[in-house]
């Protein structure tokens, strides 16, 4: 009743009354706005706790409820990006792809510029085998802000963007990206390295023995750039720098065991090669020679194997196979070569030869890749123009 | 204005009155009693009432927003303390806290805060309407305590009807401490409450269009001010202290191919059942469980708490609460369309057994959580068909919200004006508009009576239905009007003159066109006495009154001509063009005749 009393008295003067009003309002603000700072502070720690838990429960493999305790974390602290695009990751791992699209899709609504959500939207797009939308995520991912070391997650996404398009097979983008990518590249042996490697993935031997030879200009002894530029030399029939590379990589790894048999192909390469340079007379003559035995020896073999009779083939007048029409070329090669004993012609050299790398290439054909000597002709075969001379 | 604003109207509109003629005043002042008129005469030296009025509005507007921001807060403080800071399906919280928190409601209401069931809507009317503007503090406390717990504990309701119960309360004890008259306490409720519902929802246009939609009634000049001051103002005190984002965050949507419309009328359609499932699911079951002995009111709210306890510990504690948050969700695609369809319908069945189990609470927020789910629902059932389509479930949600507004709430301008304001977009308009008429027309021709009404006539109470007052059709003056009795006289004619012209005519009152302006009326036994005292070559001029009668025009509301027709025996009726041009007279007997007319045609007026 007294404050009843109190306000009949006072409300006689309108300006009393606002007077006490306005009192009122500052007072009861002040104790709201201590009220609501609790609450948000308690709203936060809430959000903070359930987003511990959310962690934890991934880290357990416990998905379901890492999901909803990241839902329950952004509910006390909807704005909160980490949170959000934890959500979102979360989503898109458990196979939601749907849910954690339209959580990324409305995080890049708020800002398109963002590295981390483009690239998240990047991953998903990939994972949905969108070739259009991965690129244009990646990219803006590649050109995007980011929080802090923007410099390496920038690049991380690009590599990311490579191999990425080398798992949906768009080997073209993938080797067009790597080029611009090795243009931006740092001279750090690390990554020139991964974009070396990446290039043999493609494959594209050219540009990924480059960038070996880059890695090795920073860092001479590198054994991994060592191996990757001789396996490169060697996949492009440069087999002397193959060796070159490959012989100090052996060198510094012994047990890399593929390295030593390149090494041993490519010397096989070199040494059955006829014509490499250097290589005169009868040094010539004897490799062809040798060449031609090998190849008559693979026939037989290969022959056999296939159960394929040649020496009947050779007195009979019927259609004979491939490996029979070969081995009667072989034997007429082997006829005229005992006529002409005291030299041989060029174009002889040529033909033997060339009979040489069809028998090599028609044997792999039908009875697999071969082994030693004549994995080193086929090879010479496969490249008409001459291995590296 | 054309017509008096009823009891809420601080502004009556007069009808033209002639020079010299008096009509009683209108304004507010007129009717304060001597006490009254004695303080504002002292107030009015310094600050004019209608100015103070609107300072005080603003007032109520700032207590308003503060109450609702500390009722949120005691929501969410309620639900972390009782369900956890992550309410999940299979918690054994969920099954257990609602009926027993159910228990501890059902007390304080029928002990403590008798007066708080239900929404708050309808109080709010009956305040207005009945008790003069009197909602007691009492009821504003209760209101607070029982709603924030029966909310923040997974009770199927929404914090906006209480809110604007709890804006009506401040309203009403700030006018009463204030002594104001019975006529401005009356209007203090209303603005009361479009404060609350505005801080509450976050949203000051469409609670202000609620509040006259559904409160009022009607629009009000001398109320319109003062609402609008109050919404904004408790809005701003509501955003300095949470924040200016909405309840729900909404992507951006769009509206691009008109043949989408096809796909939002179907939501219209399916959105206009929805509600009246849910209004006629309410409307069955609400008397039958209040019909229920006086024990088992206690376990009412319980068992409703239970009901909702058990679909949130099944799968869906999406259903308990206001569920803003899933709203958010829904929008974002975080749900398939499947489960869409079933939260809306589960929602419906929750809100229904909270609401009629007499637990405090609104259905502003159910029925908004109810067309997010249908809209969401409804767009992933036209995508899966046409997968062209463009609209997103987030543009499909919001206008889903729109729907259940219009054909539940039966609020069809704060449903399309809600949904502009919370998207901020105005592009939806047009497939808002469709789908809400849609499931406006819908709801009314399966649900004659709208939810409110059918509530408060529950209650045994008799408030105008604001429905009904919108679509009834208003008599005018052009309806009962007459042709004037031949022949109309000048008043610059001699009587002896003017006593030949009507010698023909049966009539014994005659219209006289004054100059320069005006009218009056002579009668013939009059004129006859004056020729008989030798004054039958005057002018008319020169015998009749100063005095002019009042006039109307053709399209007043026939009950203004209620104040004249008894005051002289035929008002002349006049073209608004030109004054001298009478289109008809109008008298008692034809007011009353056209009133009769139409009582007995049902249907009309």
């Amino acid at each position: 009743m007294a404050s009843r009393f109190n306000l009949k008295l006072i409300t006689d003067n309108p300006a009393v009354v606002l007077a006490t009003l306005t009192i009122m309002v500052v007072v009861i603000f002040l104790l709201v706005n201590r009220l609501v700072k609790r609450f948000s502070e308690e709203q936060l720690a809430l959000g903070r706790k359930m987003y511990a838990e959310a962690q934890a429960a991934m880290a357990s493999g416990k998905a379901d409820r890492g999901i909803e305790d990241f839902r329950a974390a952004l509910s006390y602290d909807p704005d909160n990006y980490q949170y959000q695009l934890s959500l979102a990751r979360a989503l898109r791992d458990t196979g939601r792809t749907a849910e954690a699209e339209a959580y990324l899709l409305s995080l890049w609504e708020h800002s398109p510029q963002d590295g981390a959500v483009n690239l998240a939207l990047g991953r998903l797009a990939a994972r949905e085998r969108q070739l259009d939308k991965t690129l244009q995520y990646y990219h803006n991912a590649i050109y995007g802000v980011w929080t802090s070391n923007a410099d390496n997650d920038r690049l991380n996404a690009w590599f990311e963007l490579v191999q990425v398009l080398l798992q949906l097979g768009a080997k073209q983008q993938a080797e067009a990206e790597l080029i611009s990518l090795a243009a931006e590249l740092p001279h750090r042996p690390d990554l020139e390295l991964r974009v070396a490697e990446l290039f043999t993935q493609i494959p594209d031997f050219d540009h990924a023995l480059a960038e070996y030879r880059r890695v090795l200009q920073l860092d001479r002894g590198n054994v991994t750039a060592l191996t990757g530029a001789g396996e490169a030399a060697f996949s492009l029939g440069r087999y002397r720098t193959a060796d070159h590379y490959l012989q100090s990589a052996a060198k510094a790894n012994p047990r890399d065991k593929q390295a030593a048999h390149l090494l041993e192909t490519s010397n096989m390469v070199l040494l059955a090669d006829p014509y490499a340079p250097q290589i005169y007379g009868q040094k010539r003559l004897g490799r062809i020679r040798a060449a031609f035995e090998i190849g008559g020896e693979r026939l037989q073999a290969c022959a056999q194997s296939k159960g394929v009779d040649l020496k009947s083939a050779s007195t009979t007048t019927e259609p004979q196979n491939d490996l029979q029409s070969l081995h009667q070329s072989w034997l007429d090669q082997k006829r005229r070569m005992t006529r002409g004993r005291n030299g041989w012609t060029d174009e002889m050299q040529d033909q033997i030869m060339n009979l040489v790398f069809r028998i090599e290439q028609q044997t792999a054909q039908e009875c697999g890749p071969p082994i030693g000597a004549n994995q080193a002709l086929l090879i010479l075969s496969q490249n008409p123009n001459g291995v590296e001379r | 204005m054309s017509q008096s604003g009823g009891a809420l109207s601080g502004v009556t509109s007069s009808p033209g009155l002639a020079p010299g003629t008096s009509a009683r005043a209108s304004n507010g002042d007129a009717r304060l009693g001597t006490d009254d008129k004695k303080r504002w005469y002292s107030l009015k030296s310094s600050f004019r009432e209608e100015q103070y009025f609107l300072v005080l509005s603003v007032f109520i507007g700032i207590f308003s927003g503060l109450a609702v921001v500390c009722f949120r807060l005691a929501i969410e403080w309620a639900g972390i303390g009782v369900l956890g800071p992550a309410p999940q399906a299979h918690d054994w919280r969920l099954l257990v806290a609602p009926p027993l928190v159910s228990l501890l409601i059902a007390v304080i209401v029928i002990h403590v805060f008798p007066l708080v069931r239900g929404s708050g809507v309808n109080q709010t009317k009956a305040a207005l309407y009945i008790f003069n503007g009197y909602i007691p503090f009492r009821t504003a406390v209760g209101k607070f305590i029982t709603s924030a717990l029966a909310i923040g504990t997974g009770h199927s309701l929404g914090p906006e009807d209480p809110s604007l119960q709890i804006g009506a309360s401040i309203a009403s004890v700030l006018g009463r401490r204030m002594e104001f008259s019975r006529e401005k306490l009356r209007l203090l409720a209303p603005i009361g409450a479009a404060a609350g519902l505005a801080a509450a929802f976050n949203a000051p246009i469409s609670a202000v269009l609620f509040v006259i939609e559904e409160v009022i009634g009607r629009w009000s000049a001398g109320i319109l001010g003062s609402v609008v001051l109050s919404a904004i103002s408790s809005v701003v005190v509501m955003r300095w202290f949470l924040g200016s984002q909405p309840l729900f965050r909404i992507p951006p949507v769009t509206f691009v191919r008109p043949s989408e419309l096809i796909a939002y009328a179907a939501l219209g359609i399916a959105g206009g059942l929805a509600a009246v499932i849910f209004a006629k699911a309410i409307g069955y079951l609400r008397p039958r469980f209040r019909a229920m002995p006086r024990w088992s009111q206690y376990f009412l709210p319980a068992t409703a708490g239970l009901i909702v306890g058990v679909i949130g510990y099944l799968g869906a504690p999406q259903v308990m609460g206001a569920g803003y948050g899933y709203m958010d969700e829904a929008m974002h695609d975080q749900f398939t369309w499947q489960f869409l369809a079933i939260l809306a319908g589960l929602k419906i069945l929750a809100t229904t057994f909270s609401f009629v189990s007499g637990t405090p609470g609104g259905m502003f927020a159910p029925a908004l959580f109810v067309g997010a789910m249908l809209g969401g629902a409804v767009h992933g059932v036209a995508h899966h068909f046409y997968p062209h389509l463009l609209g997103t479930t987030a543009s499909y949600a919001l206008v889903g919200m729109g729907v259940l507004f219009a054909g539940f709430l039966r609020a069809p301008m704060t449903s399309v004006f809600m949904v502009l304001e919370v998207s901020g977009n105005y592009s939806m308009i047009v497939p808002v508009i469709v789908a809400d008429a849609i499931a406006y027309i819908i709801s009314r021709s399966l649900q004659r009576v709208p939810i409110f009404d059918l509530l408060t006539r529950q209650d045994g109470l008799d408030l105008p239905s604001m429905e009904e007052q919108r679509e009834e059709s208003v008599l005018h003056v052009e309806d009962a009007m007459q042709p004037p009795p031949l022949p109309i006289l000048s008043s610059e004619e001699p009587i002896k003159e003017v006593l030949e012209r009507i010698q023909q005519s049966t009539a014994s009152t005659f219209l006289v066109r004054c100059t320069p302006s005006g009218w009056t009326t002579v009668t013939r036994d009059f004129l006859k006495r004056l020729a008989g005292e030798g004054k039958g070559e005057l002018s008319l001029s020169s015998v009749l009154p100063a005095s002019r009668l009042p006039y109307l025009h053709p399209d007043y509301a026939l009950e203004m001509a209620l104040r004249y027709v008894y005051q002289v025996p035929l008002v002349p009726v006049v073209s608004r063009a030109d004054y001298r041009k009478l289109e008809g007279v109008i008298s008692s007997e034809a007011v009353l005749s056209r009133y009769r007319m139409t009582e007995n045609v049902p249907g009309e007026a």
